[in-house]
């Protein structure tokens, strides 16, 4: 080739908005396009787009820091639509850490956002998960409107998504001490306290089970990764230190959710640039276990076939595909495979919500795999899926329960 | 970017409806790349679901006068899905039905945007499997298979993909479909199947493939053989072959990319070997104890350190994850990779392999192998970082003396990835002018404008006749 010029694209310096979390430069360049984690990510099996695929979306950002795109509408939706399952990261075999690269570009879209949409994001995201009355109040309007049926004045994609809540559930008494031993503190986090607070109890027996004094979490509040994984880092940070205040004198802290437990291991990370909380933070980090994590000692029974459902963050974030069939194997249950290579389910935080059609399209593929695998029971430890698989199931009409590995506790 | 006119997108929405027709900036940026090194500018995206609608498209391009390129999964490695000059890319990646199996024959007729791993997994429980295993088999499309006529570890017994399609519907450059071959064996007439196999998107765009299946071998035993020197190993799959014996698949690593993979896999590779021979034998149990025997045989008389059998076939695919994704986890030690495909006779394997590591020497870059040893299929992979300028004009200099080198040991320029736009200019090293008209008017027989994936696979302009002969770097029009 003749003309230099031609080998190397016009670059400029990068459109990050300054002070702003950014992807890291040289996980960017990490990205060799090979393209095999194409068919691992769920948007780009259904969409067949490449703006919908892993290495499209790094490309896309590689574009914005080398100031050949702007992180604009386009730009938006391309990571909008990412679930960050994070599939793409067990498939790579460069190691690209696409999970952290998509929550830097998140924010960097949400700085970006016009204010009305960002004050509204900022308050559900940032403010309510953060205020223990604020998500009590929540719940309690869910109960209602489901008992009283005026959820049917919501639009549909809501009642689609939402957690069902019973008056029960709300008034189930958890205990807030339980057993003997090295003290275990529970994180009592933010849906599921609400949603499914059996589940919780159940995780305090589990717990105990193991082997730990367990001490329920002071306050209902999140553990932060639901604003991590939409764009609000300075509002998951904050999260962080009132946890990481709160778990500083456990022997072990324990989370019964893949996405918690998940990103709580990132916490010393995440505040490694603050002087005063990024040693802390380690420290409180170092001790987080996952409650499949645990020698858990389930109560056996004839409990027959049970449809196996990894969380994304369990075996993508965290390797644990064993755990979870080894407590059901424990508890008399026979582990069944959804016949669907472990395809994320659609739920992804609060993507059910924002992207209810890739969402609804993955939600239905998964309540047919589950119902093709012919287990009555589904277990899986995360709320999220929890909740988007409970609604695919009754959506389609399959009779499947869907139970938490710790109710077997 | 070159934009392509309203009215013009506005023809093809009407065909394809909005969603299906992408023409912004970052969306036009992600599809003027693929699996390569090289960068082009795409004007506007079609998303097509049946042949109708890619009929329609060409037809409605063939009127506009507007130049297309189509696309599969575009993990492609020799650049040949890479639009330039704001052609139009047509993507068949929503075209993924396996249309119909049938087991008898036994063959199947799918759609060219289904995966290749997928034939397979969809006719597992019958027995059955698509033999071409390209390392990308994972994430490559049929289509893009027959587009670059695509090779794999087991090509070496069963034959390269032109051996496994029976037959094809496509659809020309006007929108004409032609369906050429079908399950019966050898159809009469004249045989566009091998011509249109290998065809890199320039004759029309596949839009059904009907390819042969083939049953599975009862017994399958996989060894890994650790070697103190490329030399060695070289020298051995020179004997194992000279021997007769030929395996269904045998594969070379060397020790730089052992070791970047075994970070990714945690098979226990030997990081410290010199060079790794993946040996497969498979065929009934007498048959396979034999042929590992010789195998093992031979491999020891080169000079093996070790030979390890896979226990079982977890461990038989943890060996094979390695091999397939090697490319892939080249980002371990520099974030690019300019890949070559040449083959070599296999008496000149070794002769080669030491030329090649004195290239990289001679221009200080980190060159790896990664290879189809049992066919003489080389792919030297030079690791670079495309943000320093210096490096990228070594790794060309030392591209072009790789394929002088394979060339004139009496190699060809490539083996399984196609021409594409990265070897394109090197084509004159290999052919004659007279056998590059040939090849150009048979093309254009096809694509009488050359307005399908112009520019690629002949270093000629648009006509016949104007062949440019400049080889040695990217040509004009693309990006790195």
């Amino acid at each position: 080739m003749s003309d230099e010029g031609h080998m190397i694209p016009p670059r400029g310096a990068p459109n990050w908005l300054p002070g702003v979390m950014a992807p890291a430069e040289e996980d960017v360049v990490s990205c060799v396009s090979c393209g095999l984690c194409l068919p691992h990510c769920p948007t780009f099996r259904v969409t067949g787009r490449e703006t919908a695929s892993p290495r499209g979306r790094i490309f896309a950002m590689r574009a914005v820091m080398e100031g050949r795109a702007e992180v604009d509408d386009e730009f938006a939706t391309m990571m909008d639509e990412c679930l960050a399952c994070r599939a793409c990261e067990t498939a790579c075999p460069s190691g690209v850490p696409f999970g952290r690269m998509v929550e830097a570009a998140r924010a960097q879209v949400e700085a970006r956002r016009p204010l009305p949409e960002r004050t509204a994001r900022r308050l559900g995201i940032g403010w309510v998960l953060a205020r223990p009355w604020a998500i009590a109040a929540m719940g309690a309007g869910l109960a209602l409107s489901q008992a009283t049926r005026l959820e049917r004045l919501l639009p549909a994609r809501f009642s689609r998504t939402a957690p069902r809540v019973g008056l029960r559930q709300l008034l189930t008494r958890v205990p807030d001490e339980l057993g003997e031993g090295p003290t275990a503190c529970v994180l009592t986090g933010c849906v599921m306290d609400v949603a499914s607070r059996d589940v919780q109890a159940a995780t305090m027996r589990a717990v105990a089970g193991a082997g730990f004094r367990a001490v329920r979490g002071q306050a209902r509040g999140c553990c932060g990764a639901l604003a991590m994984h939409h764009g609000h880092p300075e509002a998951a940070k904050e999260m962080a230190r009132q946890r990481i205040a709160e778990f500083e004198g456990a022997d072990v802290v324990v989370a019964n959710a893949a996405g918690c437990s998940n990103h709580m291991k990132t916490w010393g990370h995440l505040l490694a640039d603050d002087p005063e909380w990024g040693a802390r933070a380690a420290k409180v980090a170092a001790r987080v276990r996952d409650l499949l994590e645990l020698d858990l000692h389930p109560i056996p029974g004839e409990r027959g076939a049970v449809a196996v459902h990894d969380a994304c963050h369990h075996v993508n974030g965290q390797d644990m595909r064993g755990p979870l069939r080894e407590v059901l194997r424990r508890a008399g249950a026979r582990p069944v495979e959804i016949p669907d290579d472990g395809r994320c389910c659609g739920a992804a935080g609060l993507y059910s919500v924002l992207q209810p059609e890739l969402s609804g399209e993955l939600r239905t593929q998964k309540a047919r795999a589950i119902a093709a695998s012919g287990a009555t029971v589904v277990a899986c430890a995360n709320p999220g899926c929890a909740i988007q698989i409970a609604n695919g199931l009754r959506e389609i009409g399959a009779p499947v329960r869907v139970v938490h590995p710790a109710e077997y506790s | 970017m070159a934009t392509i006119p309203l009215s013009a997108v506005d023809r093809f929405r009407d065909i394809l409806g909005t969603d299906r027709v992408l023409e912004q900036h970052t969306e036009r940026l992600l599809y003027g790349k693929d699996g390569s090194i090289a960068e082009g500018d795409c004007g506007l995206v079609l998303l097509c679901e049946t042949t109708d609608e890619v009929s329609a498209c060409m037809r409605a391009a063939h009127e506009l006068g507007l130049p297309v390129v189509p696309r599969g999964s575009g993990t492609g490695l020799a650049g040949g899905a890479i639009p330039l000059d704001g052609s139009v890319v047509l993507s068949v990646a929503r075209m993924r039905r396996v249309i119909s199996v049938d087991p008898e024959t036994p063959c199947a007729w799918v759609e060219p945007g289904v995966l290749n791993l997928d034939v397979t997994t969809g006719v597992r429980h019958l027995g059955l499997h698509y033999a071409p295993d390209p390392s990308s088999q994972a994430a490559c499309s049929i289509g893009g298979n027959v587009a670059t006529n695509a090779g794999g570890p087991h090509c070496l017994a069963s034959g390269v993909t032109s051996q496994h399609i029976l037959g094809m519907e496509i659809v020309l450059p006007d929108g004409e479909v032609l369906t050429v071959g079908g399950p019966a064996p050898d159809p009469p007439g004249y045989d566009l199947r091998g011509f249109i196999v290998g065809g890199e998107g320039t004759l029309g765009v596949v839009t059904k493939v009907c390819v042969r299946l083939m049953r599975d071998a009862p017994t399958v035993t996989t060894l890994l053989v650790d070697f103190p020197s490329v030399t060695s190993a070289g020298a051995a799959v020179r004997d194992v072959i000279a021997e007769g014996v030929i395996p269904a698949a045998m594969e070379m690593m060397d020790r730089t990319m052992v070791r970047a993979v075994e970070q990714f896999v945690h098979a226990g590779l030997p990081v410290d070997s010199a060079a790794l021979l993946l040996v497969e034998v498979d065929g009934t149990p007498a048959q396979v104890a034999d042929q590992a025997a010789a195998v093992e045989r031979i491999c020891r008389d080169s000079g093996a350190a070790s030979v390890r059998t896979a226990r079982d076939e977890a461990e038989r695919a943890l060996f094979w994850k390695a091999r397939k994704n090697a490319f892939g986890a080249v980002a371990r030690i520099a974030p690019n990779y300019y890949l070559h495909d040449c083959v070599v006779p296999r008496t000149r394997l070794v002769e080669v392999l030491e030329n090649i590591a004195a290239i990289g020497e001679r221009h200080g870059l980190i060159i790896m192998n990664v290879f189809h040893a049992g066919d003489g299929n080389l792919h030297p992979l030079i690791a670079f970082d495309r943000r320093d300028p210096v490096q990228v004009e070594k790794v060309f200099a030392a591209g072009k003396d790789i394929i002088e080198a394979c060339v004139a040991v009496g190699g060809t320029l490539s083996g399984e990835h196609g021409i594409g736009l990265e070897k394109r200019d090197y084509m004159p090293l290999q052919f004659a002018p007279l056998d590059l008209d040939a090849q150009c008017r048979a093309r254009e027989a096809f694509d009488p404008d050359g307005r399908l994936n112009p520019r690629k696979v002949l270093p000629a302009g648009a006509k016949c006749g104007e062949l440019i002969l400049d080889a040695g770097s990217l040509p004009e029009g693309t990006w790195l």
